[in-house]
């Protein structure tokens, strides 16, 4: 019955990126080999992230929320546009259409992710008897991650290799990815300053992650029309 | 990149079974981490499982993983898959009893003791509920301890957590909900080896001797005279059975009265004509089975040496009567001179004493009193209680209601007044004499917190018998206190008479876990599958159209008339 709970729990976090892939027509052009590379990528990213919070954050003994401390988070976190960066322009992907092109890297990021933060919790808390609401919060985290991820790829692609861009776009595209980049910091701040419930926090993560979804769709399709 | 890969494959492998080698050594690790994450973990102390003469007692089976419950149920409810939590405070004791003796089925038995009240003040008034309480536990436990109980019982103590988890259980039985509602309930867990049978249980019996003074002309033998406490117990729950009053407070008044006279012995002048024998038997509840072998392992020179002996038995909680317990008609010269010894000293003391006959039967394998084992061998002895007639087998043998709180110890102080001036009238020869060796405020008056601090100690340490080891701390303490006073202390080790046998696991750790039902999981499953699908429909309409998800499903059937 747990084991029953914990693949559960492992659908809810895992399935929405499978399904993903198998709808949208990534599957057709065969672009894992570009999300695996983007999921290593993101590996290394990781590691370059977790020693800058290591070297510059001073672990907090009380729950409490630091300005100081979080600003510093959130431009570690900007380590994350790098690394989308370098995956998005400098590896040499096979010759697909930058549409797929950030769909394949934003999937293959957020699964690394994903896997890294999420699997061993699941592993380890969600095979015990007692029961909690805490994996399958944590499974609709993963979807409103995955969502934020291809968000920022979508628009990563359009400021950095998409040249022919109305004018007056680009500063919406660069507040929208700042906002997106913003966003673990955001949900942090509410979850210990504000202090709200797991269950208000993830519905005010899937909401938001929505809502950055739809702009950046619209974003998306306005740089595709002809100008 | 592939011409690449062909040209490394003879390295490749060795690289692929290192990695495959790593990844099995992960998997390994992360199924062995453990899942020992309980909402609540509680220290639970299982009923005892003994035989007697082959005849099982006690509860059977010390494994428990099944839902809980609370009282009342609805009659006639199938409890066979779930734990009974009852808090002893109010009990339903027929209830149980209808349950034990009809032999119906428990998942389990659960039995909330009340709070320990450690901070109480000496000397406070009880309440009347304490008295209720204690008789409530005496009729539990003799309950528990003579059926046979095919399901794990299990004792602990209230607390708020388990109070939380009781009242919440209480709620989801009172709207009705089955313990496999979707809400789920409360899950007790006690991982536990089956219990195993105590091979060879040892009893450990301790002696220390004062010798008298010999005169010069003297060539005989000095008489001896022994003080005898049984110190081990026997109760429902071994791990709880501290027996304060059966029988902390004889062995306390023992070490006290040993102390008191290896004061007097020390000094050549107050040294006394007799030889002092202080014994601290085990096996008590076990018809004083050490008792027994600690008297056949004498010589029959030393047996004959006894003039008398006194056995103290639990003296902590009188008031102002206690008895003298004898085997000989009290008409019998020598235990006249006992009694009247003590009974002149009470008389001083302001308190009465009383004297029970009762013979002995020899056929009859119970041994009620200890001195009946002295007596068996045609010693002369006395057994010195509060208690007014013989108790039952394994019944006043420091249980679950023999606590600190239970005791008096004024009524121990008195005790030792009363066994050591007698003692030494006796010994000094000053019978009927108004004579207060032991006054108080003099040098050898009795130390009250000696008596508290021997009683704390023996009050927080079970001492069931089988389940102490031959080199257990108590056995070790009692040892060197006894031979802080006496000489030649001698311990000696004996195995349980063999109509008895024990069970070990007396304390195991209850889980207590929330948890989501079957039912849940299967709803969670449903939702997922729903969600994932419409997820999948909606991905496909967005990105490719409705005619490719209409293809999607036709596709299978057009292969086969390509096939044809």
């Amino acid at each position: 019955m747990t084991v029953f709970h914990f693949f559960n729990c492992a659908i809810l976090t895992f399935g929405p990126h499978a399904v993903y892939y198998s709808a949208t027509p990534l599957s057709e052009y065969d672009t894992i080999g570009t999300s695996v590379k983007a999921a290593a990528v993101y590996l290394g990213t990781a590691l370059v992230k977790l020693v800058c919070l290591a070297t510059f954050l001073n672990v907090s003994e009380n729950d409490c929320f630091d300005p100081y401390q979080e600003l510093l988070k959130v431009l570690i976190n900007f380590i994350d546009v790098a690394g989308l960066y370098f995956a998005l322009t400098q590896l040499t992907h096979r010759n697909i259409s930058q549409t797929h092109k950030f769909q394949a890297v934003g999937l293959g990021w957020a699964f690394a992710d994903s896997v890294l933060h999420r699997l061993v919790p699941l592993w380890v808390g969600a095979r015990g008897l007692e029961f909690t609401w805490e994996y399958i919060y944590q499974g609709l985290e993963a979807n409103a991650n995955l969502v934020l991820n291809l968000s920022l790829a979508a628009l990563g692609s359009l400021m950095w290799l998409r040249k022919n861009k109305p004018r007056t776009l680009i500063p919406i595209i660069y507040a929208c990815a700042g906002v997106l980049t913003t966003m673990p910091s955001i949900t942090s701040y509410l979850r210990r300053a504000m202090g709200w419930q797991t269950s208000k926090l993830v519905g005010f993560e899937l909401f938001s992650s929505l809502m950055m979804a739809f702009i950046s769709w619209q974003l998306f399709s306005a740089c595709q029309r002809p100008a | 990149m592939a011409g690449r890969r062909r040209g490394g494959i003879g390295g490749g492998v060795e690289v692929l079974d290192s990695i495959y080698s790593v990844v099995a050594l992960v998997f390994i690790l992360v199924a062995c981490v453990e899942l020992g994450d309980a909402a609540t973990a509680v220290d639970v102390y299982r009923l005892i499982q003994y035989d007697i003469a082959g005849v099982p007692y006690g509860s059977r089976v010390a494994g428990l993983n099944h839902h809980a419950g609370a009282s009342p149920f609805a009659p006639g409810a199938d409890l066979s898959r779930t734990v009974v939590m009852m808090p002893v405070r109010e009990l339903n004791l027929t209830f149980l009893r209808e349950y034990i003796i009809s032999n119906q089925p428990l998942g389990g038995l659960l039995l909330l003791l009340p709070k320990k009240v450690s901070n109480r003040i000496v000397g406070e008034v009880k309440s009347k509920d304490d008295g209720l309480m204690r008789n409530i536990l005496v009729e539990l436990e003799q309950l528990l301890i003579q059926a046979n109980i095919p399901y794990p019982v299990y004792f602990a103590f209230e607390d708020d957590m388990i109070n939380a988890v009781l009242a919440d259980v209480r709620k989801s039985d009172a709207t009705g909900q089955p313990p496999m509602a979707t809400t789920g309930g409360y899950k007790l867990v006690v991982s536990i080896p089956e219990p195993k049978r105590v091979s060879s249980p040892t009893i450990t019996n301790i002696q220390g001797w004062l010798p008298g003074l010999k005169g010069d002309g003297d060539t005989n033998q000095l008489p001896t005279i022994a003080v005898v406490a049984s110190y081990d117990t026997f109760g429902a729950a071994p791990a709880l059975s501290v027996g304060s009053d059966s029988n902390g407070s004889g062995v306390v008044a023992l070490l006290e009265i040993a102390r008191l006279f290896s004061r007097l012995y020390s000094n050549p002048k107050t040294r006394g004509r007799y030889n002092l024998l202080f014994g601290l038997t085990s096996g008590g509840p076990y018809n004083y089975n050490g008792t027994l072998k600690w008297l056949r392992s004498f010589d029959q020179r030393l047996r004959e040496s006894i003039d008398y002996a006194i056995c103290l038995n639990s003296i902590g909680s009188w008031k102002n009567q206690l008895w003298i317990h004898v085997s000989k008609p009290p008409e019998n010269a020598y235990i006249k001179q006992v009694h009247e010894g003590l009974s002149d000293v009470a008389n001083e003391l302001g308190v009465t004493i009383g004297i029970k006959h009762k013979k002995i039967n020899i056929s009859n394998p119970r041994v009620a009193w200890e001195h009946e084992q002295f007596s068996r061998l045609r010693i002369t002895a006395v057994t010195l209680s509060e208690l007014s007639a013989a108790p039952e087998l394994l019944e006043s043998t420091g249980g679950l209601h023999d606590t600190r709180d239970s005791l008096d110890e004024a009524a121990i102080y008195r005790t030792i007044r009363l066994v050591a001036e007698s003692l030494a009238r006796h010994i000094y020869g000053h019978q009927g004499r108004n004579i207060q060796i032991f006054a108080d405020n003099s040098s050898l008056a009795v130390n009250p917190s000696y008596i508290s601090a021997w009683l704390d100690l023996l009050s927080r340490t079970p001492r069931v018998a089988p389940f102490l080891s031959k080199t257990d701390p108590i056995i070790s303490a009692l040892k060197k206190e006894l031979s802080d006073h006496t000489v030649e202390v001698h311990v000696q080790h004996e195995t349980i008479d063999g109509m008895f046998s024990f069970y070990d696991s007396t304390r195991a750790t209850l889980n207590i876990y929330q948890v989501a039902s079957v039912a849940f999981d299967l709803l969670l499953l449903l939702a997922l599958g729903a969600y994932l699908i419409l997820l999948f429909s909606f991905l496909v309409l967005t990105t490719r159209g409705l005619d490719d998800l209409i293809n999607l499903f036709r596709r299978p059937p057009s292969r086969k008339v390509k096939a044809a």
